[in-house]
């Protein structure tokens, strides 16, 4: 039996909400009937179910009514009609009461702010769930504590949120969701305001928390890589309405309709690929400034065992290897004795196809350049997704 | 419809008829609160009065080191500040005026924070209470006033109620502003753990928006101090009774020294108020603080506490009882009315003198919150009030002959009498306070002579109007001014009377002496004084001229009395 199961769930705001309905019926989108009603449409005739121990993934541009549903889940917005059963318990229809019970210990929410109270300490924040549950005060301590050092940040305990860097804070927002030991997670873009470093981190942390709780977690997103890299099973939304749910491959490879086909950042087919298409950013060490101890350290924090080195106006002047990196450093010698100046070079405007035969006997990556500025690198790996997913496409038609 | 724009609808009379069935039908309602609220404000008042001045002047001022961190500025401020009140001997009225902005904003507070709440939670009561709150806000104080002394008499308790009605808005405006302010976020992270509404509010809106509304019950205390001086027209005591006074008999110089000790007090009132607003620097830092001024606040009260009590079994003395007499502050009356008050002091009665309106000190005297007063003039001047009231007090008859009011000019002017003017001094006749009974009577000439058709009397107060007069003559300018004597200005000025065939402006009038039914059963002593009390113009502009010279009108009462011993005897049998 599913832990959440959501039927034929609608949520129209403001007035003349029934021609609203008749007009989603005739398939209008959201901004016309925005203008015709004034009503505006949040989510329409969403079903779904979300089995236990999953993370389930909605994921949508803004406007889509994602963050309209994780509300509905635990009617922080009441639903306009429709049903939500959690654990076979409608709470559509529950009074006050029952709704709060519910609450207080089946299912709690991360914001994507964070909603830490300002004026109230890292454990008094954690607490919270605990305290408005009348949990005596030794006991909500000891848990909340539980619950950061869990997450590491113990020691923060007296610190107020402001003192606390935007990933620690987030930390304190999902610590004291879990110090209530809910069955259910809701996460609104819970790491849409982090930097990208630490949304990884993070995605990380989630994953292997999962991996120790088994909690049922909602995570909301308007990213498809995190939707991608977390999800077991993902629902994208559009315009209030739930286009496809599946898993990730599932949605990559066969998506229900042109939006999600867009939305998966569907390559436009009526071009053909070339270098720059499909190029990634190349990692460079600079010549005229950088030595083999710079060199070494960036080889080190991007995880790669070889740099393109450049001057000062991004012209190519070689590559540098790990070994050779080394060497410079032992013998104490500067870049430019060490570089290897063979490198092979493709232009901007290259087909796809060329580069193919190119880079399979091509140790290192090939770079792009214009002229002799370095544009960027091709790497076997984008080649060869670009190559399948021509192939693909073969049997489909797109419209122009 | 045009019927409609032709006749005024009659919505004075509306109003007058809802207020008249409010006071009838709540009539035990205002007196419980009316005496309630009197007898705590005499209370607090009496209580801020017994501390030895100086002793509250250093607690006051290590509280403002301690509030303001320490610094400085605040604090010499305050104690100099505070020794100036002092040393110009407004200590007491400073500490009324305390008492009344204190009530005032704490009343504000009360009914303010949760009103603000409602209005916070509930979109209906923000739409009924905007509306409320700009119409409060807007309608002048003075408004406040009328309604006041009909549900509560003359005093305190009036002066309190149009100080909140006045000075409440703020403080709902900014509770409602400061909790709708709250990141929605927040409010959802606590419905989402499942808090109560309760728990909502206490937990994490009061203390977020604790800033704000702490800013607006900033604003509302300086509201309340502003209407301090207003109130004191219907006989609040305290600072803002010397600035109006000053105001009437004209004196820059008392004016300013009242005018600043307000200041000094709002000031102070205003920092403190905002230091104790700031935000916390460090939580720690602010909790050692806490303690500290929480402390000095425990010492100070145990201090007033066992001086109160000091005070209490000191202030035993034997009184007779507490005379009211009540005055209008033309310089004729605050000099008889403080000469009685004298006599009466020395014979150990506690007599408040209330200086009012006109028309609010009859209707004092009917209601007995003034047990008299000595001011009178009839049969012209007070007509309208005499005929109204006349039944509801006792007329204690004659205590001066031959006082007269009539329009007068300054005799370089060649008009003998008011069918002689005609366009002269821009055709205004320059009067005092617009419920007076002499502008009444010179409205009414205007309206008898027809040489006067275009025209109008212009009111102001009678200090305005002797400075008028006073600037008039050096420049040698006419002026028509309504006049009255005994007056000082005869004894300054060449001026004359003119001529009145008609007798609008009525005919040699006398002062009368009224008092309250049944003070004769109350208090025989004091009563068998004021019926006895009489003297003559010559008396009168005698103190009358001490004062407008400088003295202050106490002084000047004690002088003559000590002066006139056989005739103030003759008084007290």
């Amino acid at each position: 039996m599913s832990k959440v199961k959501v039927e034929q769930l609608t949520k129209i705001f403001g007035k003349r909400q029934q021609q609203a309905l008749a007009m989603i019926k005739e398939n209008k989108d959201k901004t016309e009937i925005l203008e015709k009603t004034g009503a505006t449409v949040g989510v329409y005739d969403a079903s779904f179910e979300v089995n236990e121990g999953e993370i389930f993934v909605v994921m949508g541009l803004s406007g889509s009514g994602k963050s309209t549903m994780i509300r509905l889940l635990n009617r922080l917005i009441d639903p306009t009609s429709g049903e939500i059963y959690i654990d076979g318990q409608d709470i559509a229809k529950m009074d006050k009461e029952e709704l709060r019970e519910v609450r207080r210990h089946k299912i709690n929410m991360v914001f994507q702010n964070f909603g830490l109270f300002p004026h109230r300490t890292i454990l008094e924040n954690t607490e919270y769930g605990l305290e408005v549950r009348g949990v005596p005060k030794e006991e909500r301590q000891q848990l909340a504590e539980q619950a950061l050092d869990n997450s590491g940040l113990l020691s923060f305990k007296d610190q107020f949120p402001s003192q606390l860097s935007g990933g620690m804070q987030q930390r304190v927002g999902l610590a004291r969701a879990l110090a209530n030991d809910p069955e259910i997670l809701l996460m609104d873009e819970a790491f849409s305001a982090l930097d990208p470093l630490i949304r990884r981190e993070m995605q990380d942390e989630l994953l292997d928390l999962q991996s120790n709780v088994q909690k049922t977690i909602i995570f909301i997103t308007h990213d498809l890589n995190e939707a991608l890299r977390i999800g077991d099973r993902i629902a994208l939304m559009k315009d209030g309405q739930i286009m496809q749910i599946g898993t990730g491959e599932e949605i990559l490879t066969h998506p229900a309709n042109q939006y999600v086909r867009d939305f998966v950042e569907d390559v436009d087919r009526s071009k053909v690929l070339t270098a720059q298409n499909i190029m990634v950013p190349a990692l460079t060490a600079n010549i005229e400034v950088d030595g083999p101890n710079v060199a070494l350290n960036r080889m080190r924090k991007e995880e790669v065992s070889m740099l393109l080195v450049v001057d000062r106006k991004r012209k190519l002047k070689g590559s540098l290897t790990a070994d050779s990196a080394l060497e410079a450093r032992r013998k104490n010698l500067p870049l430019s004795d060490v570089i290897d100046k063979n490198v092979r070079t493709i232009p901007k405007d290259m087909l796809v196809t060329d580069i193919f035969n190119l880079i399979f006997d091509s140790p290192t990556p090939l770079a792009v350049v214009e002229g002799d500025r370095l544009e960027g690198v091709v790497i076997r790996g984008s080649v060869l997704e670009s190559l399948a997913d021509h192939q693909e496409e073969e049997g489909v038609t797109v419209d122009a | 419809m045009l019927d409609f724009l032709q006749q005024s609808l009659p919505v004075a009379d509306w109003v007058e008829g809802f207020t008249d069935w409010l006071t009838r039908t709540f009539a035990g309602f205002f007196s419980a609160l009316q005496h309630g609220g009197q007898f705590l404000m005499d209370g607090m008042t009496g209580l801020l009065t017994v501390i030895p001045p100086l002793l509250f002047i250093v607690v006051l001022t290590a509280a403002a080191f301690f509030i303001s961190n320490k610094k400085w500025g605040l604090t010499l401020f305050t104690l100099i500040g505070l020794l100036f009140i002092y040393n110009q001997g407004l200590w007491s009225d400073l500490m009324s005026t305390v008492t009344l902005v204190l009530l005032s904003s704490v009343l504000s507070i009360i009914i303010g924070v949760p009103l603000g709440i409602l209005m916070a939670k509930k979109e209906t009561a923000k739409t009924i209470i905007t509306p409320i709150l700009d119409f409060m806000q807007t309608m002048p104080g003075f408004v406040y006033l009328i309604p006041a002394v009909a549900f509560f008499g003359i005093g305190m308790v009036p002066g309190v109620f149009a100080s909140v009605i006045f000075a409440l808005p703020p403080t709902v405006r900014f509770t409602n502003l400061g909790i709708r302010q709250i990141p929605k976020e927040l409010v959802e992270a606590s419905d989402s753990f499942g808090g109560t509404g309760r728990q909502k509010l206490f937990k994490l809106e009061l203390p977020l928006a604790k800033s704000t509304i702490l800013a607006g019950i900033n604003q509302t205390t300086m509201l309340a101090l502003s209407m301090v001086v207003i109130a004191s027209m219907i006989g609040a005591p305290g600072l803002g009774r010397g600035v109006l006074s000053a105001l009437q008999r004209a004196q820059v110089g008392n004016g300013f020294v009242n005018g600043l000790a307000l200041v000094i007090l709002a000031i102070i009132v205003d920092r403190f108020t905002q230091n104790i607003n700031k935000p916390k620097q460090q939580a720690k830092k602010t909790a050692a603080s806490r303690k500290k001024i929480g402390g000095i606040i425990a010492a100070a009260a145990a201090v007033l506490l066992l001086l109160g009590a000091f005070a209490l079994n000191g202030n035993n003395q034997a009184s007779k009882g507490t005379i009211n007499l009540s005055y209008v502050e033309w310089d004729t009356e605050v000099a008889s009315t403080h000469v009685v008050g004298e006599v009466l002091k020395e014979m150990g009665y506690d007599v408040n003198l209330t200086p009012l309106d006109n028309a609010i000190m009859w209707e004092s005297v009917v209601n007995g919150e003034s047990d008299g007063m000595v001011s009178a003039w009839l049969p012209n001047t007070h007509q309208a009030q005499y005929a109204q009231y006349k039944d509801q007090v006792e007329d204690l008859g004659v205590n001066l002959e031959g006082a007269k009011v009539g329009l007068v000019v300054p005799d370089y002017m060649d008009v003998e009498s008011i069918e002689d003017l005609s366009d002269q001094a821009n055709q205004t006749i320059t009067g005092i306070e617009p419920g007076a009974g002499v502008v009444n009577a010179a409205e009414k000439t205007v309206q008898e002579y027809p040489n006067l058709a275009d025209w109008h009397v212009a009111t102001s107060s009678s200090g305005a109007m002797t400075v008028a007069l006073g600037q008039a003559i050096q420049t040698k300018q006419p002026i028509v001014i309504t006049g009255w004597s005994p007056h000082w200005m005869f004894a300054k000025y060449g001026l004359k009377y003119l001529e009145d065939p008609k007798g609008a402006m009525g005919q040699a009038e006398t002062i009368h002496t009224i008092v309250r039914k049944g003070l004769k059963e109350d208090q025989p002593d004091a009563y068998n004084v004021l019926d006895n009390f009489n003297w003559t113009q010559k008396d009168m502009e005698d103190v009358m001229l001490a004062i407008n010279d400088g003295e202050n009108p106490e002084d000047a009462a004690k002088d003559w009395v000590k002066a006139h011993p056989d005739q103030v005897n003759d008084w007290k049998k």
